[in-house]
């Protein structure tokens, strides 16, 4: 699982795509973290709320693109090697639930060094660090590398789940947001569905993302044990 | 103990049956030899056997363990038919690889040991996707030796390879052999398979028609036998004699002056011929029995 994982982390710092988004994720943070104290001071915010507005740039970031990056750079995980048949030199090594599994952490560390990047760029501004806010940011791109490799397993044609996933991308925060706000409609229960539900709330409810990830991963893993390689 | 052991093994597509019920036991230390037109189902069977495909029904144990464990896979090589590999990871970078997914972690020195097994020495820092189709099936049965499995299945080791390349595998199939490997190989080469396996099993449209050694399959092919025989001249006087008694004991003759070529239906028959020259006071120089080929087996079928 590590050797796999490994490899996932550093091909994913090879590709230039992954370096624009590395490059475009910490220069929003880094000049919205720059530019915050100009903003607090116009919108005459108090200190509770200026609190954390050095990290506005990051979650603007994570809550209306990670999505859209996280398939750009994943949504082959699965696929690719399945289509190209080098997956079979791996289940005839070892387990399926092992290449699942470092699949996904594989993509999940790249993204939490890069998150934890950007942090570290906004304590430079903010002289403060807010443990909270990264957990929930972590809960939210765990929730969405486990549905890109969900969605890699599904979608057999890496050129079909690009395209897939693009339009899930773009569709996510639209929908998540939308879902998130639902009240007293028949349909009000898909808000249960999106993570945007519980990372709104400034309490512990994040954490049900992590187990919808978790259920994401484990539907992932079902599916890759009955996929012909 | 039997390597592979596979019990009444099902695959179906659909309505399609790839593989119809098939049953083989493959004991330990052995090179199988697994024939078969294009579509009988070997790939289909070994991809089973080595978990790529899932079966239908039937069972199997490898190395004495029931279906594949994942302890089994790290006792196990596989070869697949198509050596798709990493285009931008190096020779020397895939066996790293390889060997660390399977839990054998070698070093640099141990991987340039096994590409130089193979042939690769000078092309170990070389990316995959500048490789022929035949380095990469020289890479592709590196990488199924790289943890120094007990069980190897090699699927067409050497097809697309040179003259020189298939000696060269060839020769490291024997040399695993002798280090006391069980390899399952498929081949459409037919010498190569009568040259190196032990045993071999023949498939046709799913089923396993024939399995047995060269031996075996040649008494269960043999219906005729053509015996060549190199003779001195038959005295005119016996010429009429000795061909008329042959024409009627033979199903077929075939009579020059100095060599005659007769097919008879059992073996015990040759002595006969050959007591039938004697009685004619014929010399005979030469002696030949045609068995039939491993290709007239397999085209038999």
């Amino acid at each position: 699982m590590y050797s796999i994982a490994k490899r996932e982390f550093f091909q994913l710092f090879k590709s230039i795509k992954s370096i624009l988004i590395i490059a475009l994720l910490l220069l929003t943070t880094y000049y919205a973290a720059k530019f915050a104290d100009v903003i607090i001071a116009i919108a005459e915010l108090s200190s509770e709320e200026a609190k954390d507005a050095h990290t506005a740039g990051l979650l603007f970031f994570m809550l209306l693109f990670g999505q859209l990056f996280v398939m750009a750079l994943s949504h082959d995980v699965m696929n690719r090697e399945i289509y190209e048949r080098t997956m079979r030199f791996l289940v005839t090594r070892t387990s399926r639930t092992s290449i699942i599994a470092g699949k996904f952490l594989g993509v999940w560390l790249f993204w939490f060094s890069c998150v934890t990047a950007a942090f570290l760029v906004t304590i430079v501004f903010s002289k403060h660090f807010n443990l909270f806010l990264l957990a929930q940011t972590i809960s939210l791109f765990t929730f969405q590398v486990a549905l890109a490799v969900l969605l890699s397993v599904i979608i057999p044609k890496p050129a079909f789940s690009m395209f897939i996933g693009v339009m899930a991308g773009i569709a996510f925060p639209f929908f998540g947001f939308w879902a998130a706000f639902l009240q007293d409609s028949w349909y009000s229960a898909l808000r249960f569905l999106s993570p945007y539900t519980y990372l709104i709330r400034d309490d512990y409810t994040f954490l049900v993302v992590f187990i919808g990830s978790a259920a994401m991963l484990l539907a992932a893993n079902e599916l890759f044990k009955r996929r012909e390689c | 103990m039997n390597a592979i052991e596979v019990k009444n093994l099902r695959k179906s597509y659909g309505e399609t049956a790839v593989i119809q019920g098939v049953d083989l036991t493959v004991k330990q230390g052995e090179i199988l030899g697994f024939l078969g037109r294009n579509g009988a189902g070997k790939s289909a069977f070994i991809n089973i056997l080595t978990g790529i495909i899932r079966p239908t029904g039937g069972s199997f144990s490898i190395l004495g363990c029931r279906g594949l464990s994942d302890q089994v896979k790290k006792r196990i090589g596989v070869m697949p038919d198509y050596s798709t590999l990493y285009s931008s990871m190096t020779a020397l970078e895939h066996l790293q690889y390889f060997s660390e997914v399977s839990g054998k972690k070698k070093s640099t020195n141990q991987c340039l040991r096994v590409l130089a097994l193979v042939g690769l020495d000078g092309d170990a820092r070389k990316k995959a996707g500048k490789f022929s189709f035949g380095m990469k099936k020289k890479l592709g049965i590196a990488a199924a030796m790289i943890h120094n499995p007990e069980l190897l299945f090699l699927d067409e080791p050497t097809s697309g390879l040179d003259a020189e390349s298939v000696l060269h595998i060839q020769q490291l199939i024997q040399d695993l052999h002798k280090q006391g490997k069980t390899i399952f190989m498929t081949s459409h080469n037919l010498h190569e398979v009568e040259k190196l396996c032990h045993r071999i099993a023949i498939m046709k449209e799913g089923r396993i028609v024939k399995a047995g050694t060269m031996e075996q399959l040649r008494a269960h092919c043999r219906s005729t036998i053509t015996v060549s025989l190199k003779h001195l001249p038959v005295p005119k006087m016996q010429t009429a004699m000795l061909y008329d008694w042959l024409e009627g004991f033979g199903t077929e003759v075939e009579a020059q002056e100095t060599s005659t070529r007769v097919t008879i239906d059992a073996e015990e028959k040759i002595a006969q011929v050959i007591r039938a020259f004697n009685q004619c006071k014929v010399d005979i120089l030469r002696v030949e029995v045609d068995e039939p080929t491993l290709e007239e087996i397999f085209l038999e079928e």
